[in-house]
């Protein structure tokens, strides 16, 4: 039996949300009904006047009553370092450990075991905040976003650090965008609607196989992450491909379709193999998955059997990213691709 | 099937004071998917009818509060953010607002999450009616 367990990070129902036609209650209601277990958070999205109502024991009291009320467990509290909170000067490494240290705080009175932050924390901040991390038993995770992946250059930075220090207090997300084999339909049908050509988008399409075949060459660690995203795109044939488009013709939808295509990736679901010791939470993140419970661009399945193969326990959290290319021509209907997309989690695990 | 709204189609309104209309205002939601401290929303640009509008004459409101653009940049109070899913009401000053009828509107959000690379600029457009 495997231990792999499911959770939805409630960025999934963000339109719903946005709408008014779900609240952070509905939201759980709706977890609880896919029959995940876990319940992942983005504060900053559904608790208003962040961080005031998490120091609020009365607040505290009403979110475990639903938690019990749902059967859930809180898997991972997404947090946004915001260290260019002014807009003339960065943080200090000191003001920026101080916030992680909050996050973690805040992350610890909601009861859950762990944080997620951004690829923007700088490693010194990770590293000022791990004494305060053990202290309170809550893990910073860092995610792997796509352009980043595992068995990277940028990758083994984060190595080096917890080999040096020992930690067991941090560790990488993996995101599932990161095992995407075709770009997802739903940004092509989006480029349709604005009027893309089927011959750029058939250029884009191409070069993203190629991309997949011949492996993707992997981002270098550079906290200019402009600068290290730049050099990345141009690495894996971005100019050559802007200007196939360029010379057909292509419009803004097809330039749209062609730059976006950089924000998906194709890894090796070995890497989740090679890298379990360090992986500590998944988003499962999902683009658009079918009636029949097949996700259109990432590859659920072997993804899956890698965490399984690799004896993983922990949570594959459901965050569904489609809605931001439905919802600039049509409806979104978030809970019904979640109910889908456990579905599709579910019978890859059991 | 339509796109998301962005605007309040009640919200759009001449502004009085003093018996006499000094602007116009609208509201609109942030495009982005979490609420946000006002200090990183860095800038607005209304155009109305393919005119811009200063940027001085531009009010931001959340919660009861009024902020010009630039000291929006240093408001950080959890009071007083730009909640995910929530309306800002814009006021535009112009003497004389508006006149009845139909319009056109044109609004660019520019937001910098820290962590993004790059920014987000959200264009906000829809046609409504004084």
């Amino acid at each position: 039996m495997s231990q792999v367990k499911r959770s939805v990070s409630l960025y999934s129902y963000q339109d719903e949300y946005y709408l008014g036609k779900l609240d952070l209650e509905g939201c759980l209601r709706e977890t609880a009904k896919t029959g995940a277990t876990g319940v992942e958070l983005l504060a900053e999205q559904m608790i208003k006047h962040f961080p005031n109502p998490i120091e609020d024991e009365k607040f505290r009291e009403e979110w475990f009553a639903l938690l019990k009320k749902y059967n859930l467990t809180p898997s991972c509290y997404d947090a946004f370092l915001e260290n260019r909170i002014f807009g003339n000067r960065m943080l200090s490494v000191g003001e920026q450990v101080n916030m992680m240290k909050r996050d973690l705080r805040l992350a610890k009175l909601l009861g859950f075991p762990e944080i997620r932050t951004l690829v923007s924390t700088p490693m010194d901040v990770i590293e000022g905040s791990l004494e305060y991390a053990e202290e309170l038993g809550v893990k910073i995770g860092l995610e792997v976003h796509a352009p980043f992946s595992l068995n990277s250059g940028w990758a083994d930075g984060y190595l080096e650090m917890i080999n040096r220090t020992g930690t067991k207090y941090f560790g990488f997300i993996p995101d599932m965008g990161i095992f995407c084999r075709n770009i997802p339909d739903v940004l092509r049908d989006k480029a349709r609607q604005l009027g893309a050509h089927e011959e750029c988008i058939k250029i884009v399409d191409d070069a993203y196989a190629k991309r997949v075949s011949d492996g993707f060459v992997k981002i270098k660690y550079d906290l200019d992450l402009g600068k290290a995203n730049m050099e990345y795109r141009m690495a894996n044939g971005m100019r050559e491909m802007m200007e196939a488009v360029e010379k057909a013709g292509g419009n803004d939808a097809d330039k749209m379709y062609a730059g976006s295509s950089f924000t998906y990736s194709w890894s090796e679901p070995q890497d989740i193999i090679d890298n379990i010791q360090y992986i500590t939470h998944c988003h499962a993140k999902f683009y658009n998955v079918s009636e029949d419970y097949v996700e259109t661009a990432v590859a659920v399945p072997e993804v899956v059997a890698a965490f399984k193969k690799a004896g993983y326990d922990g949570f594959l959290s459901s965050e569904y990213e489609g809605g931001e290319h439905l919802r600039v021509y049509t409806d979104v209907d978030s809970i019904e691709q979640v109910r889908r997309h456990q579905e599709c989690l579910r019978r890859a695990i059991e | 099937m339509a796109a998301r709204p962005i605007y309040n189609p009640d919200g759009f309104c001449n502004v009085e004071k003093d018996g006499k209309v000094i602007g116009y205002q609208f509201q609109f939601k942030a495009q982005y998917y979490r609420g946000v401290t006002l200090s990183i929303v860095r800038d607005l640009k209304v155009n109305v009818d393919g005119v811009d509008e200063p940027r001085e004459n531009l009010r931001f409101t959340v919660n009861g509060e009024t902020f010009t653009l630039d000291q929006m940049s240093t408001v950080i109070d959890p009071d007083y953010r730009w909640e995910f899913g929530e309306y800002a009401t814009v006021t535009v000053l112009r003497d004389g607002g508006l006149a009845k009828g139909k319009h056109h509107i044109n609004a660019l959000q520019h937001i910098e999450p820290s962590y993004m690379p790059f920014p987000i600029d959200a264009v906000c457009e829809t046609d409504f009616e004084i």
